[in-house]
């Protein structure tokens, strides 16, 4: 019994901390005037349009969906053919490939920025946003990477085997029986992307050079130069894009197994 | 066919003289040929990433002139003023803060996971859809959020006050606790997904049949759930030190000066100094300790699996 309430109590306060924060952010963001009050005072919602009336807030918004659209599709192009090409050959070639892919996402992402601001330095081609596109191309090429591979493993060998006998040659398989099969891998994958891209802020601080500027590096600027709700309304907006975005994906797809969960198979 | 080529892979060795040509033509070549679309992720990752690397530890050795200007040359200027107090405290704050945090962390997680890997499928699914909402807020909304909560106008004070166990408001941060707690806090969604796949492997009847034997449900935890969980817990604090290693944007905002960890240091050796050499070997230098770190995870894991079966 004793053990069932602290059990309880356990999970009520973390959750709770981990929602309080974000009640607070908020809170903030329907401030009437702009202080960063909290409780608000005054309830209005005048700093949510701010966001997209306020040019400089409306670019960064604009090139972190542009950076985050761009560098979704090019780490899912880098991991299917790897994912794929380990899957399907084997080969110490294939190995070394998926192990290269693995090697970004387990270091601190201050090296991949550096090395890649100091790349793009010895061609004096720096803060356009394409630098920031590869750079999240690269970097978090390993969450499409190990989820395709995830997907590919699940595939069941009696179906290529069947489909072999039936004619069928390696592309015609790939694109009726594995394509379909990883798609929902490759969406996570893409998702996955997607949504940490839209919140990294080291590369696209080094690499962006005050030039190109993200949402996240406009948002710590703002709070170093003074406090406006617009970071709580900023943030708002994030957190509920964040949710939608994965309870679509648990919607449509098995999240536990996206995860790793273990199903003993039937 | 397969007996052809095993033949002639055991004729091999004898023809030592061929060896690069062979590694070539059997290692890159072939496998190329019989699927070609391997060169995109090549080049992706060859230039865009194995490239940038190199250059930046050749860069580490070469002559710094002045911001952001620099010349070939063979040095270990930079590589010598890791000696100097300034790198050793910050390397120092570094390493405490992370370890420190990596412990919490998982003080927190261990028994979260264990308890939503034992849910229903709907809590369950709601619970990790929840945890990766908060793994995918940016550190920013993180740092300033936590700023707001330990901070005097709407911290956490004020209840303290209305309970009456403080006279008045204060502010918590910026501060050593206030950047604690900030990394260990940022960093536990992280463990939960990493912990999780092992958590949801255990299996269950061991802890029935303890708890049948009459052990408790806290005991069962601490003699069957955590040996079990043992290298996945020590992988897990492996990744979480080197993540934490690498903070960024709670230290800057949640710390004060003294606070400094690695990550600021090469940021502002690079950006605000302009000394591409120096932040290249303090970079190379933290990449060689993460990476083998890193390695010893992975290492662990496959102990780990070599265990369950």
């Amino acid at each position: 019994m004793i053990v069932r309430l602290a059990k309880g109590a356990f999970l009520t306060i973390f959750f709770g901390m981990f929602t309080v924060p974000l009640v607070i952010v908020a809170g903030i963001s329907l401030n009437e005037k702009k202080y960063m009050f909290f409780p608000p005072q005054g309830l209005s919602l005048r700093w949510y349009p701010e966001v997209f009336e306020k040019s400089s807030w409306f670019d960064a918004l604009t090139n972190s969906v542009v950076v985050a659209l761009c560098a979704g599709a090019i780490a899912v192009a880098i991991a299917l053919p790897t994912a794929y090409f380990l899957w399907r050959h084997g080969v110490i070639y294939a190995k070394a490939l998926f192990a290269i892919g693995l090697v970004p996402f387990a270091l601190p992402p201050v090296i991949t920025a550096l090395g890649m601001l100091i790349f793009w330095s010895s061609f004096g081609y720096v803060g356009r946003i394409e630098n920031i596109i590869l750079g999240h191309g690269v970097f978090l090429v390993t969450l499409p990477l190990v989820m395709i591979s995830l997907g590919l493993e699940s595939i069941d060998d009696e179906l290529l085997e069947a489909a072999r006998t039936m004619g069928a040659d390696s592309r015609r398989i790939f694109t009726s029986v594995v394509l379909p099969m990883i798609l929902p891998y490759m969406i996570a994958g893409y998702a996955f992307v997607l949504v940490l891209s839209m919140n990294e802020y080291i590369i696209a601080f080094f690499l962006g050079q005050h030039a190109t500027i993200t949402l996240p590096v406009k948002v710590l600027a703002s709070l170093r130069s003074g406090y406006t709700p617009v970071i709580a309304s900023v943030s708002v907006m994030f957190i509920l894009l964040d949710i939608v975005v994965f309870g679509l994906i648990a919607r449509f797809g098995d999240l536990p197994k996206l995860l790793g969960a273990w199903t003993p198979k039937e | 066919m397969n007996e052809l080529q095993a033949t002639s892979d055991s004729e091999e060795p004898t023809r030592a003289g061929s060896l690069p040509a062979r590694f070539l033509l059997d290692g890159i070549v072939r496998p190329l040929r019989r699927f070609p679309l391997a060169l995109f992720p090549t080049f992706m990752l060859g230039v865009f990433f194995v490239v940038p690397f190199c250059i930046m530890v050749v860069i580490s050795f070469w002559h710094r002139i002045e911001s952001k200007t620099y010349e070939p040359g063979f040095e270990f200027t930079h590589y010598e003023r890791f000696f100097s107090p300034l790198f050793t405290s910050h390397l120092w704050v570094s390493v405490q803060f992370s370890v420190l945090a990596s412990i919490f962390c998982l003080l927190v997680a261990v028994p979260f996971t264990y308890f939503i890997s034992r849910f229903r499928r709907r809590p369950q699914v709601f619970s990790l859809v929840f945890i990766l909402c908060v793994l995918s807020l940016s550190e920013v909304i993180i740092a300033y959020s936590l700023s707001v909560a330990l901070g005097r106008p709407a911290g956490i004070t004020n209840v303290l006050v209305w309970v009456g166990l403080m006279e008045q408001p204060q502010s918590l941060f910026p501060g050593y606790f206030a950047t604690l707690f900030g990394l260990s806090y940022f960093n536990i969604p992280f463990a939960v997904l990493v912990l999780y796949p092992a958590c949801t492997r255990l299996d269950r009847e061991l802890t029935e049949a303890a708890q049948t034997l009459g052990a408790t449900p806290v005991r069962s935890f601490f003699s069957i759930v955590l040996p079990l969980l043992e290298h996945t817990i020590l992988a897990a604090f492996i990744l979480l030190f080197v993540f934490t290693m690498g903070a960024y944007v709670t230290p800057t905002w949640l710390g004060r000066p003294e606070d400094t960890m690695m990550a600021q240091l090469i940021t502002d050796q690079a950006l605000q100094r302009g000394n591409f050499p120096f932040a290249a070997a303090l970079a190379f230098f933290f990449m060689t300790v993460t990476l083998v770190l890193s390695l010893t995870t992975v290492w662990l894991r496959r102990g780990d699996q070599v265990g369950r079966a």
